[in-house]
């Protein structure tokens, strides 16, 4: 369909001194790629040596950025009318601001060297560093390597924020801690560890869950936010403060053997919500706790957020902006795909609904309901303690024991008398549990135990099941602490 | 070569003055001649600096697409559009950066005015143009009509 394209005053003379010019045109990219074919010359001003638009070079479709609406891809109608309009930006290397940067002492400008030898970084790069401020969430599998590679490289001011304590189950991959800070906060283990790599910068501490309260104010005093975090509600969380405080998220996750990375920055390009708007319900991802996680991983794909950190603080490009990255240990393999912008997403969308911190454990379906709504039909699920279990079984009652974990789990540590039935089978082996005997149901930590019992009942199983409150965990801790915990 | 009137100068230089320490900008107005290789200044058009709202982290946006369209707009009915921009460099030489090679010029055709700022006062407006493989700046002739 005909769609009218503006030429600004700059590119006329390119296009034969035309103002305007009508092509036919499905979409945005096809009518820009009909200019560029008829006026060949306007090509090189206008899309880069790979065919991509300039940075520069902003297109508007009825005076709106067509990064807005699908990009290239924007459809056209009939009459439509597109605008080529540059952007000029300029500042980095003003001298004016160069001035407001931090010098390098001597010390520092040995330390750096290997930095400062590249032009990519060069004294301006490293000086940037030191005036960047980045807020790391979680000192955990993800925040340990990039902690340290942030230290390293001269990040000037590094916030970190845990209100866990280290434990001996952590070390397997959380390298910022070692085994003489197990039960130690992890941010006085994190802090030492950061301040031995590098004592030229400033590490702020906090000892605090990030809650909707709090988000606002921490992440407004920083450049960058790290998201390292393990849970769905605390993505979300750190995804829509990022939005709000106009922050760029430097986003990573794991689980077993594969891995995320991205850049959410809804100021250039798509946030978390756009690439989820919703969480998974809640039980239908494990966590690594439940689900394992390779020791490396999370090293690699911390490493990832501290390289894209330290790009965004240089301004290079090539960040990871509208693009996620996949990667799978196991195969050793490298995906990326593709991230638009949603212009209906609820936070970073042109008509956002959410405009302040929601509660995230509820919107993520982790909060208990309302004792008001309406009562369950089925019956309350029956609990036992580890030690009301142990008590029951010192005095000889008839028990029987099903463990739900899977194998590789009950090698590691099991029950005395127990039976392994994993959470996959225990529909098909239902016939395998006595209907007439009374049954406790375990797990490592209570999660996937109370999810066979209620497979269980739904599929229905008319015996009596108890679900062992916090798994071989909790009789670990509280019963018998020769069972080793995992 | 640029083709602009002492007044219009002047209009530029006092208000790097004003801004000063902070940086100023705004954008040419006129028309592009002799293939591209002169510009006829006939208006400017100061441009809100959106350097302080916008600054995330050090890219900042000097002109918005916004303020380009517009005085785009504004002038299109005279035949006249955006041929340049300007802006000063406080207690600077009149010469572009690096960065400014790499982000603030988009095309060969426009005319880039640097204007030096010294403890308030303007003492140096130099004009450059984007060489055509973009590889940097060269000085152009400013021809002050009056």
């Amino acid at each position: 369909m005909p769609v009218t394209i503006i030429i600004p005053t700059a590119l006329r003379q390119y296009a034969g001194g035309a103002s305007e010019l009508e092509v036919e045109a499905k979409t945005a990219g096809e009518a820009l790629e009909r200019l560029v074919s008829t006026h060949t010359e306007l090509r090189k001003h206008l899309f880069n040596e790979q065919n991509r638009l300039r940075n520069f070079v902003n297109v508007y479709l009825n005076d709106e950025d067509i990064r807005h609406t699908g990009g290239p891809d924007t459809a056209l109608k009939d009459g439509d009318t597109l605008m080529l309009v540059p952007s000029i930006a300029g500042g980095a290397t003003t001298e004016e601001e160069l001035a407001t940067l931090p010098a390098l002492s001597n010390e520092e400008i040995a330390r750096y060297s290997r930095h400062l030898i590249m032009p990519e970084v060069g004294m301006e790069g490293q000086r940037r560093l030191k005036a960047a401020s980045v807020l790391m969430i979680g000192t955990g599998g993800l925040g340990a390597p990039t902690g340290m590679y942030l230290a390293a490289a001269g990040v000037g001011r590094l916030g970190i924020l845990d209100f866990d304590v280290v434990d001996e189950s952590n070390l397997q991959r959380q390298i910022i801690h070692g085994t003489k800070d197990v039960g130690r906060p992890k941010i006085a283990s994190a802090r030492d560890r950061l301040s031995d790599i590098n004592p030229h910068i400033q590490l702020d501490t906090y000892e605090t869950r990030l809650t909707s309260e709090n988000a606002l104010a921490l992440f407004r005093d920083y450049d960058i936010i790290v998201d390292g975090t393990d849970n769905f509600p605390t993505r979300y969380l750190v995804n829509d403060a990022c939005v709000l405080a106009g922050k760029p998220n430097v986003y990573g996750s794991i689980f077993r053997f594969e891995g995320q990375a991205s850049v959410f920055w809804a100021e250039r390009g798509a946030c978390y919500r756009c690439l989820y708007p919703e969480p998974p319900p809640p039980g239908l991802v494990p966590s690594c706790a439940e689900g394992g996680v390779l020791g490396v991983l999370p090293g690699i794909v911390g490493a990832i957020q501290a390289n894209e950190t330290i790009k965004l603080i240089l301004g290079a490009e090539g960040a990871l902006i509208n693009r996620l990255l996949l990667f799978d240990a196991w195969q050793m393999r490298f995906r990326e795909l593709k991230l638009r912008k949603d212009p209906s997403c609820p936070v970073c969308g042109e008509r956002p609904t959410i405009t302040e911190l929601i509660d995230y454990e509820a919107f993520c379906g982790l909060k208990p309901q309302p004792i008001e709504s309406e009562p369950r039909q089925e019956q309350a699920m029956e609990e036992m303690t580890a030690p009301e279990l142990k008590q029951r079984l010192d005095r000889g009652d008839d028990l029987q024991i099903i463990d739900v974990r899977e194998p590789n789990e009950y090698d590691i540590a099991h029950l005395q008398d127990s039976k392994l039935i994993p959470l996959g089978q225990v529909l098909n082996r239902m016939s395998e549990i006595d209907e007439s005997r009374e049954t406790v149901v375990h797990c490592k930590m209570g999660g996937r135990s109370a999810k066979a019992i209620e497979a269980l009942q739904r599929a229905g199983y008319s015996g009596r099941l108890i679900n062992l409150k916090g798994g071989i965990n909790a009789w670990s801790n509280e019963v018998d602490p020769s069972v080793p915990k995992y | 070569m640029i083709k602009i009137a002492a007044s219009l100068v002047e209009r530029i230089e006092r208000q790097a003055e004003a801004e000063y320490p902070r940086e100023c900008c705004g954008l040419l107005i006129g028309s592009i001649e002799t293939d591209g290789r002169a510009r006829v200044v006939v208006e400017i058009r100061a441009v809100a600096n959106a350097w302080e709202e916008s600054a995330t982290m050090h890219r900042r946006m000097l002109i918005t697409p916004q303020d380009y369209m517009r005085a785009e707009r504004e002038f299109s009915r005279q035949g006249q559009g955006v041929v340049g921009n300007y802006h000063s460099h406080p207690d600077h030489p009149a010469v572009p950066s690096q960065f400014d090679l790499e982000h603030l010029a988009p095309w060969p055709t426009m005319s880039y005015i640097v204007v030096s700022v010294h403890e308030g006062r303007a003492t140096a407006l130099r004009s450059w143009e984007l060489a055509a493989d973009r590889s940097r700046f060269v000085e152009e002739e400013i021809s002050k009509g009056s």
